[in-house]
């Protein structure tokens, strides 16, 4: 990279016609917004004895999430690859205004990303679910992350159904063998990919006592300790996914 | 007859490979040629021990493959041998025959198994060819379910409790945690599997009583040993280990059919004859690897073993027996629980791993105070097929 | 009847096999005739399967093994909601199996 120039001219301020104009356009590319209810954070005691805090992500820590899901889109492991593609588009989407009535739940372990999960309203009383991403793995971090997000949908938001589809083998098992969902195919889910799965209040409820786990409230002590969000060591996270053997000798 | 000895081991990571199964097997047979120092020597022989590689694979005769990657043609002797999940103890059978009678004089035997082409249902459905074809599989058993059905009735006659084998796990989780070959690394807590407010979930279900982490991972992984007679041991660089006993036996295919489904009689006969054959008695045995597919099994081995009494294992787990400081350390490697648990590879890791015990070179997680008598139990099928070694420090 | 559901008698000794073996397990004899594994039983021990193979829709499947009053055991489909052992069962022949489209029988046992 050349070294910056500086220059004189470069924008410190619009003006306020300029301003306006931006703000014009800008309100016609942004979609409009349902109210959502908030995701009170509740802590999970995990198989390793360590306490995740499952809470809301900030627009704020978009960023981070973002630098810290992009090398991932080149693991093909576990179709990594495709789901870290697509929620690095859907959180740019969400931070930037592209992507109507997204929310973005985290689950932090000792201050650090340990997995993101995201959805949306389709309208007052449909959730569509989107991605569900696991950066430690083992715990089964996903598996409580996916239920916080149902639990967000069902509970918090008042919804009466969530569409699901899986983009991996351990999806499939996860979400709709082992709540079970059931199939909605008349749905074509949003991703565009396979036609939905359905999990229903009904179903919701049934599997909560199994798979929707947590305490609530959290502690304001533990609950500042998952601010600021911190990213994983890369090198560490890259291994525990792709399983390199560096650790040969 | 010759006695036999090992004189290099080798192993891949466990977990999930990078490599094709061939090129891990060669790495790991490589790793022991390395450590033995052969020289100019010539392998004599080889054995390669795999379950699935001609269904997951995709590859039928692996002894030729290996033999062709590693340039041992054309004068080698080869086979490749599937048993089950006991593939890997009845190749180092196998290569102790063939050395003992004067056949062969150097042996590399081999264990490779690559699973990760499959996915986890695939793999479920491919272990439970394990089971009987009519009178089981049709039903949807699979290797959990028999050791679910096994636990259910041990834990009703001898007051097993799930704490207890929460407890296998948790200790071969810690001991794992320590081996950087290991597939799991992840110590866990009694709070997090099992009285905690999340334990349903961060251990849920696989067959009643038996949950998550009282299973075994499907792991890809190789491990291999040279075999040379005894009288040869001094050519090789390393401390030699003699395979002083080795037993074998099977016993029905179907569960149901054993008089008492609560004993593993093949279990307890292989491990009398390789006592006898070792002139040794389990007080003699200083580290176990045992067959902890399930964590039960671990627990119920160390008893068909003579080394607790029916109904005592799990006593002497709590009592922290079998911790790695204990009188008995068992799987101080993390054992199948979290080693992994590579099919047709486990019965020659669990060698490898007694090997680098005996030797004093198994680092973060070596068995205090010197041990000089290893033993490991090999366990195929839901005990049908079982085979049990003793070894011993020094020819 | 499905051959996968009956027991062997062994023609000279009377001893029934499930599953069966080439030989009698009690005299050597190689002549059996078949007979229907049926009639009441208890169950000896149970599980609920939940890690199930590909071609299975539901969340678990409940085995047990039963300790027929005819003098075998057997591995079935359990159809009890809550499972005890020592429990007296019953036997029936229904599908255990979907395999590609295809139903395949087997033992299923209800409570008495
Ligand atoms: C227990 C079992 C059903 C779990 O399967 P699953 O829930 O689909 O697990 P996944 O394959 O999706 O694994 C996800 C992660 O969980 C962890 N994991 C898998 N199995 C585990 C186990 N048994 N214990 C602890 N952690 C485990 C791993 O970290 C794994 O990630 P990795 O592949 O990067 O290592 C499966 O491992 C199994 O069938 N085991 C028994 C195998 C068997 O019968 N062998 C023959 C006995 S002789
Ligand atoms: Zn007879």
């Amino acid at each position: 990279m050349s070294p910056p120039v500086y220059d004189w001219d470069a924008d410190e301020y619009l003006t306020s016609e300029e301003e306006r104009m931006i703000d014009e356009l800008e309100a016609m590319l942004r979609p409009p917004a349902l109210p959502m209810a908030p995701y009170p954070p509740k802590s999970v005691l995990l198989a390793s004895g360590e306490t995740m805090v499952v809470r809301q992500a900030l627009v704020e820590e978009v960023d981070l999430m973002l630098k810290v899901i992009q090398p991932l889109s080149w693991v093909t492991r576990d179709f990594y690859d495709i789901v870290s593609a697509r929620l690095f588009a859907e959180l740019l989407g969400w931070k930037t205004h592209r992507v109507r009535d997204e929310y973005c739940l985290v689950g932090v372990i000792d201050g650090v990303l340990a997995g993101i999960v995201n959805g949306r309203l389709f309208d007052e009383k449909h959730g569509v679910s989107f991605h569900t991403l696991t950066l430690k793995r083992g715990l089964r971090v996903g598996s409580h992350l996916f239920a916080s997000k149902m639990e967000h949908h069902i509970e918090y938001l008042g919804q009466d159904e969530v569409w699901i589809v899986a983009e991996s083998p351990i999806g499939h098992r996860r979400w709709m063998i082992e709540y079970p969902l059931e199939k909605k195919f008349e749905v074509q889910h949003e991703l565009g990919g396979a036609p939905a799965w359905v999990l229903t209040r009904d179903t919701y409820f049934k599997a909560k006592s199994r798979l929707v786990t947590g305490t609530r409230p959290v502690s304001d002590e533990l609950l500042a300790k998952s601010y600021p969000l911190r990213e994983p060591d890369l090198r560490v996270m890259l291994t525990q996914i792709e399983h390199t053997l560096e650790a040969r000798v | 007859m010759r006695d036999v000895a090992i004189v290099g081991v080798g192993s891949t990571q466990f977990g999930r490979a990078q490599w094709s199964l061939l090129k891990m097997m060669c790495e790991a047979s490589n790793d022991a040629i390395v450590d033995a120092g052969i020289g100019e020597r010539k392998i004599d022989a080889v054995y390669v021990a795999n379950m699935g590689a001609s269904r997951n694979n995709r590859m039928a005769g692996l002894s030729s493959g290996l033999v062709d990657r590693m340039n041992l043609y054309p004068h080698t002797v080869s086979e490749t041998i599937e048993n089950g999940p006991a593939s890997g103890a009845s190749a180092i059978k196998h290569g102790v025959h063939s050395v003992a009678s004067g056949y062969c004089d150097l042996v590399l035997v081999c264990g490779g198994e690559r699973m990760q082409e499959v996915n986890n249902f695939e793999a479920t459905e491919f272990v439970s060819y394990l089971s009987h074809r009519y009178a089981e599989y049709p039903y949807g058993v699979t290797l959990p379910s028999l050791a679910g059905m096994f636990t259910r009735l041990y834990m009703e006659r001898y007051g097993v409790e799930a704490r207890h084998l929460a407890m296998v796990a948790i200790k071969n989780h810690l001991n794992g945690a320590k081996n950087k070959k290991a597939h799991l690394r992840i110590p866990i807590t009694m709070e997090g599997i099992l009285t905690g407010p999340d334990a349903l979930n961060n251990n849920p279900w696989i067959a009643e009583p038996l949950r998550f982490f009282d299973c075994c991972p499907v792991s890809d992984g190789s491990s291999a040993v040279l075999l040379a007679p005894a009288e040869m041991v001094k050519e090789f660089k390393k401390t030699p280990v003699l395979i002083a006993g080795m037993g074998q036996a099977t016993d029905s295919q179907a569960v149901q059919d054993r008089p008492d489904p609560t004993e593993l009689t093949a279990v307890r006969m292989a491990a009398e004859r390789a006592f006898a054959m070792a002139k040794l008695t389990p007080k003699d045995i200083d580290v176990a690897e045992l067959h902890d597919a399930f964590t039960i099994l671990e627990i119920v081995e160390s008893e068909e073993c003579g080394f607790f009494k029916k109904g005592e294992g799990h006593k002497a787990l709590e009592r922290g027996e079998t911790q790695i400081g204990g009188k008995l350390p068992i799987n101080p490697s993390g054992g199948l629980k979290s080693r992994g648990h590579p099919v047709g590879n486990t019965g020659v890791s669990q060698i490898v791993e007694l090997v680098l015990q005996l030797r004093g070179e198994a680092g973060d997680y070596q068995v205090p105070k010197q041990p000089k008598h290893g033993f490991a139990v090999n366990f195929g099928g839901f005990g049908n097929n079982v085979v049990a070694t003793v070894l011993k420090r020094g020819v | 009847m499905a051959m996968n559901v009956e027991v062997a008698k062994c023609t000279k000794c009377g001893k029934l096999s499930y599953p069966t073996h080439f030989y009698c397990p009690s005299c050597h004899g190689t002549k059996f005739e078949p007979v229907p594994v049926g009639g009441e039983g208890r169950l000896l021990t149970w599980t609920r399967v939940y890690a199930l193979p590909l071609d299975y829709a539901q969340l678990y499947v409940t085995l047990g093994i039963v300790e027929l009053d005819m003098g075998v055991r057997a591995t079935g489909r359990l159809e009890i909601a809550e499972p005890k052992t020592g429990a007296r069962v019953r036997t029936h022949i229904g599908k255990v199996r979907e395999i590609n489209g295809k139903d395949i029988t087997g033992l299923v046992f209800t409570a008495v």
